[in-house]
This record gives C-alpha cells, structure tokens and sequence, in this order.
C-alpha cells in the first residue's frame, strides 16, 4: 500500500489533541461514583458482583464483556457534538439524514428467486406492476461462479438459484420491455471479475436498446473480499490482480454510468463464512481504505471514489452489539474519509448500509423460529438506522428459499414499518449509557482489527498470505465446539432440544429441459456471431490485463462482440495465472 | 496385506459450490477424530473419483449448499461405479438440502447423509464412517 502509518496512527494524530466538551458534569460524576460503589456493595449480590462482567457466547459473536448494568461513568468523556452530533450532520453516528424514516422508509429488498431469462422477465414485470422500483438480481452458480451455461462445471446448476446471465442475450431476454432507465436493478455479481464481464453485458443491452447509460440507475457487488476470501471455486486469479480488477472496474463506471453504485463492500458473506461482527467491519474497512488508496495513486480524490461506496453488513443474535456496530461505523467511516482521505463532500463521508438478517443463525430444527430470529435481527437493524433491508426466510437451513416462505420475510419488515412505530423516531437508542458505551467499544474494536489488516500488508496481501483464511477456519471450529458443547445456546437444538418431525420443505430443483435452452442459446450465437471479431476482443483483453490498461473497457468490447462470460474468464486467468487460497 | 488403521478421507465439493463453511467446520471434525483428511475442494464428479484413485482414500465426503445434491450424487457414483471403486469406498454427503432429496441420495449409494441439526453431530458423522469404512474394508478383504 506503501502507507507508512496506519489509519490508527493518522487518526490520533489528526484528532488526539483536540479539545473536547464533555457532557456530564464532572461533580456529578463524583458524586454518582460514590453512589455506585456504595449500591454495588450494599444491594448487589456477591456473585454479581464477582461475576459483573459476563462475556455472551452467540453464533456469530464477538465476545465482548457486558457489565451488570451500565451507568454515565462508563461514557464519562462522551462530547455530545463530537461524538454524536445530529442525524444527518456529521460525525453521522446519529444517522446520514437530518429526518431519517421520516423522508424514506429502508428499502425492502427481497430476493425473487430464480429461473431462466425468460421466468425472469415475467417475474420482475409482475413485481414492478406491483409496485416494485428496484429488483435484486440474483445469478444462477455458473453466471456467479463465472462459467457458461454449457461447460460441464455448470451441470446441474443452470437456473436452480438465480437467473442464467452469461452472454448479452440472456440480458435482453430478462429486461425485455422493462424501463431499465426508471427500474434500479441491484445485480447481484459478488465478485470483481464476473461485474468485470456481467455489467458490460447489461450496458450493451441497454446501447442496443437505445438507453443512455448515464440513465441507468443500480448497483453491484464487486468485492475482492467475496471473491478471494469468502468463496470456494475451482479456479482464482492472485489476490493483487483481482483487487485491480475491482478499482478498474470502480474507475470505469464512475466515469462511464455515473448513477450507478460501483462498490458494496461486504461485511456479510465474510461474517456469514464465520467470522464476528468486529473482524466483519474490520475486514471492509481494510478493502475501502485499499480502495481509496489506489484510487488516489491513479489520480482521483477521496470525493471522486467515495461518493457511491456502500457497506453490506450481517445482523445476528447479539442484539445490542448488532445496534451499536452501525453507529460505531458510521462514525468510524466518516473519520477515515474526513481526516485519512481529506474528503469535503458529506455524501462521501456517509456509511450507507445494506443489511441482511444471519442465515447462520436460523437453524433446521423448528424452523418456524427463525421467523421469530430474523426478526429481532431485523429490528435491531431498523432501530440502526439502515438504508435497505433483506429479511432471511424461515427455510434458510433447507434449501434457497421458496416462494412462500417470501411472504413472512416481507411481512416482517411491513410490520415492523407500519405497526411497531419504531420508525417515527430517528436513532432511538442514543443516550443509553449501554448502547453509546457498545459503540466506543466496537468503533475501538474495529479500529484495531483494522490495523491488524493494515500491518499484515493491506487487504490483498492479508488474504494473498491466508491469515485472514485461517482466521476464519479458527471462528468456525471453535464457535462448532461452543455450539456442542451448550456454551452457545440453541432453542430446540442443544436446550429445549425439538420433538417435532422435519417439515416437507418446498424446493426449486434442477430442470434439465432449461439446462438444454440455455445450452441451444449459447451454440446458437457462437454460431452466429463474428467469431473472429469475438476472438479479437478476447485476445485485447488479455493484453489489456497484462499491460495494465483498465479492463473494464476492454471487457466491454468483448461483450459488444457477444463474448461469453466463460470465455473472458478463460482470457482473465490465462493473462494473470492460477492462485490457489493457501488453505 | 496388512490392515491400515487410519481412515483416510477426500473432502470435496461441487465444482462451482461457494459456500466453504460445512466443508472446513466437518473436515476439521473428523481430523479431531484421527482420520487423515485430504482437501480436494471444489471439483469435478470424474475429478474427486481420479482423486481418490491416487489417494488410495477409503471415503469420499461431499459438502453441498447450492442445489442440485442428486445430479451430482448421480455423477459422482456413476463415475466410481465406470472407474470400480464403488464398491470399496464409502460415500457421505453433507450440507443444505430438503428431507426429501435424503432417501433418495441413501438409495443411489450414499451411506450417509447429513442435513444440518442433531442428526448430523459430530460423533454420529464420525461412527458413520468409520462402521461403513470397516464394512466395506472386511467386505473387500
């Protein structure tokens, strides 16, 4: 990264010495001190008070210690403007906007299953008819994993859980008629290689439909965490190469579709793979600050690559951990971007949030608990202030959820929006003494997993080195252990263990009739296009890579030439070499 | 020849699965419980059978989470089976599918299978495949 000091180190220096207001007066303080030994001798319980810290064992924790109770001495120094402010002023603890859900409600993003193209469209039209302004795109295996429909590694797997979207076609089949320049599609593309190959494909759909592209509103993933660290796949490129790959394809869309969101930098896959909420913020924050180093050194401000960053974060079980991990990083984000990065525009400071309730916490036994986790999960993400919100289904531990099991999760956020009333107030639970002592605690957590990332090397030397692999292995074990063992505990698994029978779970299987579609789609245009011209614009980017030219643009003339995404992939790992994780 | 003691088991998955977690929490199980463990990963039916061809491995063990357990379940046998260790290895399966697809991978050849939950604890995966190994161990003596 070539970044001597850490962002640890620039932010104590950048804010160390500042002077500081401290809200509660320091005789009252005293005074409630002296108050406080004397309850806590007198009226605590002796094993309370040996046992006043108690550390929480949950799936997908962090393990910080709770005290009893907590009281203004444990947020003695809190400086109400400095450290909280007002929604939507910064340090944005309180929230990015002045009003919250008062101006817009989170977004509800259910996912909508899957199928062919042609299922696709209708069902994206029946959603937008009802109502509907943005879809989520969710890729079939091979389309995620970068294979086409008829390689043999795809077998099986075409359509089962999501949308076969390996050439242009399949994109024009699935948006046919769709106003693709007033409808938000997030695409789901995980990784930075497939946005590398999957938005060229979309935008050529859209050239050819005659739809400008700076009117195309939407997102995608592209997160070399997902593709590097979270996943398992037969084949990698380095860690180095795939990490330029993702700011190339930063460059190119900030440039070329200036409406679209260019990064998700994902927590969730990361601490769904096994990891606590610390590691998950600590690990996202390490790639963005990656990003907006490199992107500086290609000559863009902290304004320029900062403006459309979004942040993708797990809700588990810990519920208060989980409140306090929003703010702690909205505050610890608009630090990094204000005083490591230096940037001005508010926009570019703000940690806009993407949450989805844990799948791993949702257990096969009773599985209509789960409905009860997500939930509290999702609560805990609304009081949190979110942007968007996903509601994991009941059926999470069975299979990709059905159909029917969708309703209870979009019920889920529609209650909470319209009966709870816990909307109407923006940042409720500021002021605790417990929730604002949790955030402190998370944003110092976070900072200091961070530094970890940034001593091993920055984020792609972290996982080029597979620390953060092992990292990983190790949460996995032990919480498995824990899990055994009772020390987490699990309603109807290991306490109040179920009698009940497992329930008949619907299912989307494998249709070999679609399998032989999509295999006839893609013989039917490699036997019509202009392979020469195809193979030319595959050979460009090759080239492209191994010079260091921005990829995204060559990619896209690979797309123009009705190049699959098979074929770039096969041209990607040709130019930059095999990489295994060293696992 | 003598009986070898220890277990020696592949750990697999589909080619394209992503998820990593069953793999490397149930491989780390049953490293605990003394057998030798060989990470292949993400692979092809024909592939893991090559493979343990020249482990000389006496199970094979497939994590799934994405869809589709019978088609590669079919693969993978059908591809022992034309290769002849099918007989001779035992096959498990772990991961996220619906009750139904069990029944039906126990009866293509899989001597276990298992879903997430307290039919899947560490100790009964364990005693599944060390009785199926020494089943298919005395069987091919």
């Amino acid at each position: 990264m070539g970044q001597e000091k850490t962002t640890k180190e620039i932010l104590e220096e950048r804010l160390g010495g500042e002077e500081r207001l401290p809200l509660y007066n320091p005789e009252a303080l005293k005074a409630i001190e002296k108050e406080f030994e004397n309850w806590k001798d007198t009226k605590v319980r002796e094993k309370d008070r040996r046992d006043w810290e108690v550390t929480p064992r949950t799936v997908l924790g962090s393990e910080i210690p709770r005290k009893l109770t907590y009281t203004p001495l444990d947020v003695a120094d809190l400086d109400y403007m400095k450290d909280l402010g007002f929604s939507g002023e910064e340090p944005f603890t309180r929230g990015i906007h002045a009003n919250m859900y008062r101006g817009r409600t989170f977004t509800m993003r259910p996912l909508p299953g899957a199928g062919t193209p042609e299922e696709m469209n209708q069902r994206w039209k029946f959603l937008i008819e009802q109502g509907a302004t943005g879809i989520n795109v969710a890729l079939d295996l091979p389309s995620v994993q970068m294979f086409d429909s008829d390689e043999p590694e795809a077998r099986g797997h075409v359509a089962v859980v999501g949308v076969p979207a390996c050439c242009v076609e399949d994109w024009e089949v699935a948006y046919k008629d769709i106003p693709i320049d007033k409808i938000s599609s997030s695409i789901i593309t995980h990784y930075p290689r497939n946005t590398a190959m999957l938005l060229p494909m979309y935008l050529v759909m859209a050239e050819r439909r005659g739809i400008p592209w700076d009117k195309l509103p939407g997102s995608v993933q592209n997160d070399i965490v997902m593709e590097n660290l979270v996943r398992g796949a037969i084949e990698y490129i380095p860690p180095k190469d795939d990490f330029r790959v993702q700011c190339d394809n930063i460059e190119f869309i900030r440039k070329e579709v200036p409406q679209w969101n260019y990064i998700t930098l994902n927590g969730y896959n990361l601490r769904e793979a096994g990891t606590s909420g610390v590691t998950e913020m600590a690990v996202a924050m390490a790639n963005g600050v990656a990003i907006l180093e490199e992107m500086k050194r290609r000559g863009y401000d902290a304004d320029w690559t900062g403006e459309r960053i979004a942040f993708f974060w797990a809700f588990a079980n810990d519920f208060f951990e989980e409140v306090a991990k929003n703010r702690a990083m909205r505050r610890l984000w608009y630090k990094i971007m204000k005083y490591r990065f230096g940037a001005k525009n508010p926009r570019s400071m703000w940690m806009r949030t993407h949450i989805q309730t844990s799948g791993v916490s949702l257990f096969r036994e009773e599985p209509i608990n789960n409905i009860i986790r997500a939930a509290y999960h999702a609560l805990a993400a609304v009081l949190t202030g979110t942007q968007s919100l996903h509601v994991d289904c009941l059926d999470e531990a069975f299979s990709v959820p059905s159909e029917k099991t969708l309703l209870p999760s979009v019920r889920t956020q529609q209650i909470l929006e319209q009966e709870t009333q816990v909307t109407q107030v923006v940042d409720p639970l500021a002021g605790s003494f417990y929730v604002e002592a949790m955030t402190n605690e998370l944003e110092k957590r976070v900072l200091d997993e961070l530094t970890e990332v940034e001593k091993m090397g920055g984020i792609a030397e972290a996982i080029a080195s597979g620390q953060l692999h092992y990292k990983i292995a190790g949460y996995i074990e032990r919480e498995n252990r824990m899990i055994e063992k009772g020390e987490i505990k699990v309603v109807s698994r290991n306490i109040y263990p179920t009698k009940e029978p497992e329930p008949e779970i619907e299912v989307s299987v494998y249709r070999p009739e679609v399998d032989r579609a999509e295999r006839e789609r893609l013989a039917r245009i490699r036997d019509t296009r202009d392979n020469e011209k195809a193979s030319n614009c595959l050979n460009a980017l090759k080239e492209a890579c191994k010079r260091g030219d921005n990829v995204t643009y060559y990619t896209l003339e690979a797309a123009r030439a009705n190049a699959t995404e098979g074929e770039m992939r096969r041209v990607f790992t040709e130019a930059f070499g095999m990489w295994k994780p060293p696992m | 020849m003598a009986e070898r003691k220890r277990i020696k088991i592949l750990m697999a998955m589909p080619a394209l699965e992503n998820h990593t977690r069953g793999l490397f929490t149930v491989s780390s199980m049953l490293r605990d419980a003394g057998m030798e463990v060989v990470l292949v990963g993400n692979e092809l039916p024909e592939r893991i059978i090559e493979a343990t061809i020249q482990e000389d491995a006496d199970a094979v063990g497939i994590s799934t989470y994405c869809g589709s357990p019978i088609v590669f379940g079919e693969d993978l046998l059908k591809a022992a089976e034309e290769k002849g260790i099918k007989d001779r290895t035992v096959f498990v399966m772990g991961g996220i599918f619906p009750p139904q697809d069990e029944p039906k991978l126990e009866e293509m050849g899989f001597s276990g299978v298992f879903p997430p939950g307290p039919r899947s604890t560490r100790e009964k995966i364990v005693a599944c495949i060390e009785n199926s190994v020494s089943i298919k161990r005395s069987a091919n003596r």
